[in-house]
């Protein structure tokens, strides 16, 4: 009786739960046949499972090109089953990785490794970080990231364009938001999947940032012919906003973190500073300066502070 | 028989933890559950005070569970003798203590945290009294049993004690000094690797006399980073630093402090 009453409680728990841990994902047709999957732009949270990030699709002649696969195998199940809803009956033939952050790449899972594809680099840094990262977000996730592991793209890429079911999309090695950041384009349509070099309305994060090839990269991007761009974050840009925001913003961290360490701040004091009303509108803004000021210190601190002669 | 002896062993225990318990310790507004034991170990003697007057400046979550920033500003309390910092869940909680002799009440340092965590600050004034501040500090774990960073180099022994800082003013009476010296601090508690860390610092004027003495553990972190505010004259002056290591090896080393501007 006990024992019936314990798996009843238990039955009710598990499907309260699985009603709650749906991430409801929407495909927004951005442009012809090619549809971005937009997240929130917040933080990661119990709430929203990690849906912060954007993934897009397109339909190619003979099948479907992913870029990004989301932060938790959940997530790539569901982004799967959109896209089957999506574009009926079309095979996977290629997923992308813009690079190894685990809200961009932790969804892998859910598609066959064989045909997720990034630059060497990405690959390495999954292999190096990916799973740490997995557990990170158990932390702050937790049963959302039910069952997810880091799986690295079978495919290492170096060519400047390939062609997937008919279609050929160019392909662009840059770095800055990491040390390894990837941009595709669909040369059809002119859509560009920037990855996180680009943000809107959504502070930009640097935990494995170098803010000087960020700034190359982002001048990079500004010169690519195109139609439309899908941040990593925030909503589908048609004007390159993104890329004066993001360059604005990392140009004062950049600016006003050196400030701080040239006057001997402590990273506590750097962090109480003011942020400028221009970036109130950018998601987060507060807790992502904060961040980056531990991100950017040491480095920082290292490249301004003169060496003193010690004597042992 | 037994039965008498059991009670005779319980009556002890609730003398002996009257006795010890004989100075009355405040709530903890940060929920600790070993800040009974913080209190008992680190900040003995004297009574005990939570007070705003210590603040304690620390993120709500650590971005890096092995470099958490600290700052302690308790500027406002007059004649500060001493000010020790606990991460009270931490394997080893005793980060450091400071007595600022000639210098302010005030101090920046950074710690590793091995859970997410409560901090306790405990500053003691002349009057014997702890006032006392701290934060929470959410975290990932292993911050203390993982191996230092400097162990992935075979070479890190060559720039032991290596020290980058900068030294300037707050105002005309106030130097800030922030140092940065290559050290492992090795907490002993990651496989393999004994403990090894900077354990002494001190801070001196041109005549001698110690301005501030600083005694760190093994939870502060690699390549300590430190800022203090020295009470300074107007015109130009060295600090003199001398610091020294578990195993005995020490480092000394001159900071200029620039004159005033306008002097």
């Amino acid at each position: 009786m006990q024992w019936f009453a314990a798996g009843c409680g238990c039955a009710l728990c598990g499907s309260a739960s699985a009603r709650l841990l749906d991430y409801d994902l929407m495909a927004v047709e951005v442009a012809s046949k090619s549809w971005a999957v937009l997240g929130r732009t917040e933080y990661f949270s119990m709430d929203n499972g990690g849906n912060i990030v954007n993934v897009a699709f397109v339909e190619v002649p003979d099948g479907v090109v992913v870029i990004d696969t989301g932060p938790s195998k959940r997530y790539g199940d569901a982004l799967r089953v959109l896209i089957e809803k999506t574009v009926p009956g079309k095979p996977i033939l290629r997923v992308y990785n813009t690079h190894h952050h685990p809200d961009h790449f932790l969804g892998n899972q859910s598609f066959d490794a064989s045909v997720i594809a990034a630059p060497q680099k990405v690959i390495d840094n999954i292999g190096l970080e990916g799973n740490g990262f997995a557990d990170n977000l158990y932390r702050l996730l937790g049963d959302w990231m039910r069952g997810t592991n880091a799986v690295a793209p079978g495919i290492a890429l170096q060519a400047d364009r390939e062609e997937i079911g008919g279609r050929a999309f160019s392909l662009y090695y840059l770095s800055g938001h990491t040390s390894s950041d990837f941009v595709i384009r669909d040369d059809e349509t002119g859509v560009l999947f920037a990855g996180d070099l680009a943000f809107l309305y959504r502070a930009p994060t640097t935990p494995h940032a170098d803010i000087v090839s960020w700034r190359e990269s982002l001048n990079v991007l500004s010169g690519i012919d195109k139609s439309l761009l899908i941040p990593g974050h925030g909503p589908s840009d048609d004007k390159d906003e993104s890329l004066q925001q993001t360059g604005d913003y990392i140009d004062w961290l950049y600016g006003s973190i050196s400030d701080s360490v040239k006057r001997g701040l402590t990273m506590n004091e750097a962090m109480a500073l003011p942020v400028p009303a221009r970036f109130e509108g950018l998601g987060v803004v507060r807790s992502e300066y904060e961040r980056s000021v531990v991100h950017l210190y040491p480095g920082l601190e290292d490249a301004l502070y003169p060496v003193i002669e010690v004597s042992q | 028989m037994k039965h008498w002896a059991r009670v005779a062993v319980v009556l002890c225990m609730a003398l002996v933890s009257t006795v010890s318990l004989a100075r009355e310790l405040p709530d903890d507004p940060f929920q600790s559950v070993m800040w009974e034991s913080m209190a008992e170990r680190f900040m003995p003697d004297g009574e005990i005070v939570f007070d705003e007057r210590v603040r304690v400046m620390a993120p709500l979550s650590a971005e890096n569970q092995f470099h958490v920033p600290v700052t302690v500003d308790a500027t406002a309390l007059e004649d500060v003798v001493e000010i020790v910092a606990v991460a009270d869940l931490n394997p080893i909680p005793l980060v450091m203590s400071l007595r600022p002799t000639e210098a302010l009440a005030f101090i920046g340092f950074r710690l590793k945290l091995q859970q997410t965590s409560p901090i306790h600050v405990g500053v003691r004034t002349g009057d014997g009294v702890w006032h006392v501040g701290g934060a929470v500090v959410d975290a990932a774990g292993g911050g203390c049993t993982a191996p230092a960073a400097a162990h992935g180099n075979s070479s890190w022994m060559q720039t032991l004690g290596e020290t980058r800082a900068y030294a300037g003013r707050d105002d005309d009476s106030t130097a800030r000094m922030t140092l940065r010296m290559r050290h492992p601090m090795d907490t002993g508690l990651a496989a393999g690797i004994p403990a090894f860390y900077l354990n002494e610092l001190a801070v001196r004027n041109d005549a001698g006399k110690i301005i501030a003495e600083l005694d760190l553990y093994e939870p502060v972190s690699e390549n300590p980073t430190l800022t203090l505010k020295p009470r300074v004259g107007p015109e130009q002056m060295i600090l003199h630093v001398s610091s020294r290591d578990t195993e005995g090896n020490t480092f000394s080393f001159p900071l200029d402090v620039p004159a005033a501007t306008g002097l």
